[in-house]
């Protein structure tokens, strides 16, 4: 699919030095297609540093032709930098694509760039645009229009961008720095970094990172469908479905490698997975967006295969250090104490992914070490809480209204109630439960995954950040996780990360029940359609048997 | 680890575990049947095969509800590990001393089926009724009034019950019994207003029965007021200082907007009702006797409408049933793991067509008790109307 | 007669004032303007991002002004922006950004129904498309239903207290205690599921070729209304409403059969038939019609949950959408239509009422 013939005389030195750990055991093979690709070297470069083939693209090459139909929510639409939600992106993947794309195997593929290099140090950034991609307007696709592009992910000023907090190692005072992007001619461009930042690129494949024409002026894509990709929409309402069919009008840079749908229907049914299963028992849908819970196998009882993707994303159930009487780290450690984060897997989540450990860092992130979990020890907790005079306090856990994170707090619950402690539940409706989702004194919120593990603490976790929902302010954590961000080989991270995570487990910062898995049920003749570790739907390569 | 039950086990069994709600079923009919010729409309009601059936569902559930503790066989809060689903009659994988089943199966999340749906009964029946009389006292306070005086007070009152009328009950719901709404002043004003109503209502009815005798009226109404007034600011304001009376925010909320969709139906029921009977010629006489028109009301009017506003009020707490159930159904008020038989159906539809037991126990529930009150209405009805 | 209509608009003009007054204060709580914020700029954003986005979209005056600029007594904000163009309620609704181009107040009075937050468009084109959704759905409730509740109520109350009376006047109540959320699940489960119920039956003895008897989702509906993708929602509203207009029916029916004329008819010895048919049943039916008409705007929440429940975006559906998101614009129209309706409903019943009965006189 891509020509990158020109990268392989020159791997970067640290990719080299990745394959050793990956071969050693130290780094998984995700981890380093991850890291590798990152950093520019493209995927059967990276594969063949390890001694591997790339895996062949898979034998069954779907048909041209036909319609798949989608469930999936619909939302009003608005400026790609300001989604909030994958869905808002899927809709809109058939025409607005993006410079880079994070791949089910972990690693970084070019898309609308045909390749990147990165200096020595990760601080300047060479992006190669990929010649002859043509907008759907008949327009070139150029260095201007990816640098435009840039520009607009750096402007805080938008309500809701949040491109630009990824892009903060070119920006300055809520815009692009001066002097951080330099045109070297139509096709090629350079970023100068403040500061060496290797999550640059991973962060351009982020959903929000769409590159749309420069005569859009951030209301509605869809409206004003211009973009790079073969698909164009055909209709699209808020609530009830969106139908995408192939544009005639317009040749693809990628022609003959996709695009086999003529027409993708979404259907919105609702939050509810009980319709979803009606839509699909009475043949109304062929797949879905995504699945939870029980619903998985139900679908698969039904003939609709459910793929799956292991992931670092978690629901986070936090206290919040601010509030009394969570201030208190033995009423926190208490409350871990009382939770057997195996039984909550298997009841709230249905057994579908592993047990967590209560300090947010992932196994399958590279910089993980194993210091064991907090012990579950449901005596030994109620005499803390009797201990700090609590024994007659009812807690109060929060969350919003959602099938798999309810139940997993109901279980929570139920696990700390079964100590001998009181406590009650309160679930928001979506709506509400994002106004204060920052100062509930003890709720969960959903983190989906990062590829590094200091990626979530540095977001989620160092004193005074904007998504710091815990209120942890501790000055040791945050010179240890300083001194983590700067040490690139994951081995010497790893000493500092078991101390950061040790202090995690020390402090009783959150009850991090497990890791999930992500499941998507598709009827066995649609291909290429497997569940996506970040949900995206990429229809363009999606296509019937 | 026990085998699990076959059903006639598990019928043989839920028998077993609901012997206090038969005893006390066996024993209150067997002292209404005996002094039936003393009670009045309640001892005709066992003259009627319908209204004797209703009856004894209702106190089915009513016993149900009194006698939860005795009935449960777990915690229906629990979450037992490997029961999630499981199917009526199973085992517990570890029963640790306790109850070896699960009766009717287990939910979504591994709790007793059983144990949920006797607990529902309680918390459907501390607040259906509870909700209907106070819309009774609100909607007869107002009503009353509304039929014997008319003119003005009529058409504004009646006005601001049709404005109440005009907007669907679901809109209303989604409007008042939202988080947002719980934290301002909204709910804890019209609790104010609502719950002040019972406390004029008796205080209204004492005075004017016992006004000529001052030490009576003193000694009753001064009792109604203070234990009304204790009541009241508990319940409306959450400021009992004895702390014996209180309602979650949450509960309030829910209280107060049930109260609200109601209360104006009971008023133009008592209105009509009013309006018909003050051209008696009994009401007529009480005026020429010189009676003042709160006692009429009270004392005249209202004993002689009690046949229809007894046969409403059985199905309205049937009605609030209902509306509770939708408000669960919508995922409004309710607490989240409360075994209220709404929100239980609610959850456990989602999987109905695979597990249908976590769902069927309690709507098969719900129908009942909306059944048996309904059945009984219908029985008071017929047996009213004999007179 | 013009008199007692003009007064009945009036009321109904004032009733849907208040109304509208009622929901825009209770949607335009602080707290609700947040969560509005929230839903429309991103569930992430900051404090200060949600004041400069409530303040950018004219949120931040007074509510009775914005309730006037939503009535069209105020005229409506207006901005400048930076680059020269000016925005605003009436600039945003009208689509046009140069200066003095759109009018001063749009409103109501305007005709301006304003845009939906929830679906981005125009108010009064979501009212209209998902109102028509609903008709259809209702024409066949009322199809399905009236017929129904007629049959049992008068073959019920024919014989008052034979064993046919009994049985039917049960099945009524019970139908009266099932409410659609219970019915529908389990219509859901009997019916339209490949796992339980008579679905599988049917398939293994080859009667059906589909998975499923009926479908358990009207979204196709939507496109093409077949029997078997409208049943089930339609019977469950059916359902519920049925059993209280057969009681009634019942009820009326009951009374007419005790009256004089009944009776010497039957001494004249005209069969039973033909006295239910020709002489009991035109009066026994006044009391159900105006039941049945007020029992209109009480299926609309029948509406509501069956439209969630078999996802058809109808008005119920708008509404548990718009109520959901606080879809202030949105809420407000529906209202107006909420209470147009009951209070339409309630006139016709009002006026067929003195049609069918000649005996009553509007003073």
């Amino acid at each position: 699919m891509t020509d990158q013939k020109s990268n392989a005389p020159k791997v970067h030195h640290a990719a080299k030095r990745y394959a050793q750990e990956c071969r050693k055991g130290q780094l998984s093979r995700r981890e380093f297609m991850t890291r590798a690709t990152a950093l520019g070297v493209a995927a059967p470069a990276a594969y063949g540093l390890l001694g591997l083939a790339a895996p062949e693209a898979k034998a069954q090459t779907p048909q041209m032709g036909g319609t798949l139909r989608i469930q999936m929510d619909i939302k009003a639409q608005r400026d790609p930098r300001t989604w909030d939600w994958s869905e808002l992106a899927n809709v809109c993947r058939g025409w607005l694509e993006y410079l880079v794309s994070y791949e089910r195997d972990g690693s970084v593929q070019p898309v609308l760039l045909e390749s990147w290099e990165a200096n020595d140090d990760a601080t300047e950034f060479t992006l190669n645009v990929r010649p002859g991609v043509k907008w759907n307007n008949g327009d070139d696709l150029t260095a201007e229009h990816v640098a435009h592009n840039i520009e607009r992910w750096c402007d805080a000023s938008v309500e809701g961008n949040s491109m630009a907090g990824r892009m903060s190692s070119i920006s300055e005072d809520g815009k692009l720095r001066d002097g951080a992007i330099e045109i070297v001619d139509d096709l090629t461009l350079r970023l100068h970094l403040s500061s060496p930042d290797i999550a640059i690129i991973v962060n351009m494949t982020d959903y929000p990172a769409a590159v749309v024409h420069p005569s859009f002026t951030g209301d509605d894509p869809v409206a004003n469908p211009i973009g790079t990709g073969p698909y164009r929409p055909v209709s699209h309402d808020t609530g009830i479905g969106a139908v995408i069919e192939r544009n005639p009008d317009h040749t693809w840079w990628n022609e003959g490698n996709g695009a086999y749908l003529d027409r993708i229907e979404f259907v919105d049914l609702g939050t509810d997975p009980a319709a979803w299963m009606a839509a699909a028992e009475g043949g109304e849908i062929d797949m879905t967006y995504q699945t939870t819970g029980d619903f998985v196998d139900l679908l698969e009882m039904i003939g609709m295969p459910a793929t799956e993707a292991i992931t670092a994303a978690t629901l986070a159930v936090r206290f919040n250090q601010d509030n009394a009487p969570y201030d208190n780290v033995n009423v926190r450690r208490a409350l871990q104490m009382a939770v057997d984060n195996q039984i909550v897997l298997e009841l709230g989540y249905n057994d579908r992914g592993t047990v967590a450990e209560n300090h947010h860092v992932c196994p399958i992130h590279p910089e993980y070490a194993d210091i064991g979990a907090t012990p579950f020890d449901p005596g030994e907790a109620r005499a803390m809480i009797e201990a700090e005079g609590l024994g007659d306090h009812e807690f109060e856990l929060i969350s919003i209204d959602d099938d798999w994170q309810a139940a997993t707090c109901d279980s929570v619950a139920a696990q700390i109630r079964a100590a001998g402690i009181n406590i009650k539940r309160t679930i928001l409706p979506g709506a509400t439960f994002w106004n204060d989702w920052l100062n509930y004194p003890f709720s969960s919120t959903e983190w989906n995954m990062r590829p590094l593990g200091v990626q979530v603490l540095n977001l989620a976790y160092r004193s005074g950040v904007a998504w710091n929902e815990a209120g942890f302010a501790n000055a040791e954590f945050d010179a240890l996780l300083d001194q983590a961000n700067g040490i690139p080989d994951a081995d010497e991270r790893r000493e500092v990360m078991a101390q950061i995570q040790q202090l995690m487990l020390d402090e009783g910062v959150l009850i991090q029940p497990y890791w999930r898995s992500l499941y998507r049920n598709a009827r066995p003749n649609v291909l290429n359609a497997e569940m996506h570790p970040t949900f995206e739907v990429r229809y363009q390569s999606y296509g019937l048997s | 680890m026990t085998d699990p039950l076959t059903w006639p086990g598990i019928f043989a069994q839920l028998g077993l575990q609901l012997w206090p709600v038969w005893i006390a079923i066996v024993l209150l009919f067997a002292v209404s049947i005996s002094f039936k010729r003393h009670l009045g409309l309640y001892g005709k009601l066992f003259d009627s095969t319908i209204g004797m059936f209703g009856f004894t569902l209702v106190m089915f559930w009513v016993f149900t509800a009194l006698f939860a503790d005795l009935i449960v066989t777990h915690d229906p809060l629990a979450q037992f590990s490997g029961m999630r689903n499981a199917g009526p009659g199973s085992a517990l994988r570890d029963p640790a001393g306790g109850y070896p089943h699960f009766l009717l199966g287990g939910d979504a999340l591994a709790r007793d089926v059983f144990s949920r749906m006797v607990m529902g009964a309680r918390e459907v029946l501390r607040i259906a009724p509870f909700a209907a009389m106070i819309s009774f006292m609100i909607g007869i306070s107002l009503g009353l009034p509304a039929g014997y005086i008319g003119g003005k007070l009529d058409t504004g009152l009646t006005f601001v019950a049709n404005l109440v009328l005009a907007f669907p009950v679901i809109l209303l719901f989604f409007l008042l019994v939202a988080p947002e709404i719980q934290n301002t002043a909204i709910p804890r004003v019209m609790a104010g207003f609502l719950f002040l109503m019972p406390v004029l209502f008796f205080t209204v009815l004492l005075n004017a029965r016992f006004f000529t005798q001052p030490m009576k009226r003193n000694l009753y109404v001064g009792a109604v007021v203070i234990v009304g007034l204790w009541a009241y600011s508990g319940l409306a304001f959450n400021a009992d200082p004895f702390g014996v009376w209180g309602m979650s925010p949450n509960l309030l909320n829910v209280f107060v907007a049930v109260v609200f969709v109601n209360a104006p139906t009971v008023f133009r029921i008592v209105r009509g009702i009013t309006m018909d009977i003050k051209t008696r010629d009994y009401v007529a006489a009480a005026q020429t006797r010189g009676e003042g028109p709160w006692y009429i009301m009270m004392w005249e009017i209202l004993p002689n409408a009690r046949g229809p506003l007894i046969v409403d009020f059985c199905l309205r707490i049937g009605y609030t049933t209902i509306l509770l159930g939708t408000l669960g159904f919508f995922g409004l008020g309710v607490a989240p793991e409360s075994p209220d038989w709404g929100s239980t159906i609610n959850q456990g539809r989602r999987l109905l067509t695979v597990y249908p037991h976590a769902a069927l126990a309690p709507a098969l529930a719900l129908m009942s008790l909306v059944l048996g009150l309904n059945l009984l209405a219908d029985g008071l009805r017929e047996e009213s109307l004999k007179d | 007669m013009l008199l007692f209509l003009a007064r009945r608009i009036g009321v109904m003009l004032f009733t849907a004032l208040c109304l509208t007054f009622v929901v825009f204060y209770l949607t335009n709580l602080p707290a609700k303007l947040e969560t509005l914020a929230k839903t429309q700029a991103g569930s992430r954003i900051s404090d200060a991002e949600v004041a400069s986005w409530l303040d950018r979209n004219g949120y931040n005056q007074p509510m009775l002004t914005r309730y006037g600029e939503w009535l069209g007594v105020v005229p409506g904000w207006t901005r400048e922006e930076a680059d020269g163009g000016m925005t605003g309620r009436c600039y945003r609704l009208a689509d046009i950004s140069e200066p003095g181009a759109a009018p001063d107040r749009c409103g109501l009075l305007q005709g301006y129904w304003g845009n939906s937050t929830r679906f981005r468009a125009d108010v009064a084109d979501v009212i209209t498309a998902r109102l028509g959704a609903t008709g259809i759905l209702m024409l066949w409730v009322l199809i399905v239903m009236v017929p129904m509740a007629l049959l049992v109520g008068v073959l019920a109350g024919m014989r008052e207290g034979s064993r046919t009376d009994r049985s039917l006047s049960t099945f009524a109540i019970a139908s009266t205690a099932t409410p659609e959320y219970v019915s529908g699940v389990v219509f859901i489960a009997l019916l339209a599921s490949s796992a339980v119920g008579i679905s599988p039956l049917l398939v293994s003895w080859g009667v059906i070729e589909g998975p499923v008897l009926f479908q358990g989702n009207a979204r196709s509906a939507l496109e093409k209304i077949t029997f078997w993708n409208f049943f089930l929602p339609v019977m469950t509203i059916a359902l519920y409403g049925m059993g209280y207009v057969a009681r009634i029916t019942r009820a009326s029916m009951t009374e007419v059969m005790t009256q004089q004329y009944i009776r010497t008819a039957r001494l004249k010895g005209v069969s039973f038939p033909n006295i239910v048919l020709r002489h009991a049943l035109r009066n026994a039916l006044i009391a159900p019609f105006t039941v049945i008409m007020l029992q209109i705007p009480w299926l609309l929440n029948g509406v509501v949950i069956v439209e969630v429940l078999f996802s058809y975006p109808g008005f119920g559906w708008v509404l548990f959408e718009a109520a959901a998101n606080n879809d202030i614009e949105l809420l407000l129209a529906a209202s107006v239509v909420a209470v147009v309706v009951v209070l339409l409903t309630q006139l016709i019943s009002d006026i067929g009422y003195v049609y069918l009965n000649p005996r009553i006189r509007i003073s």
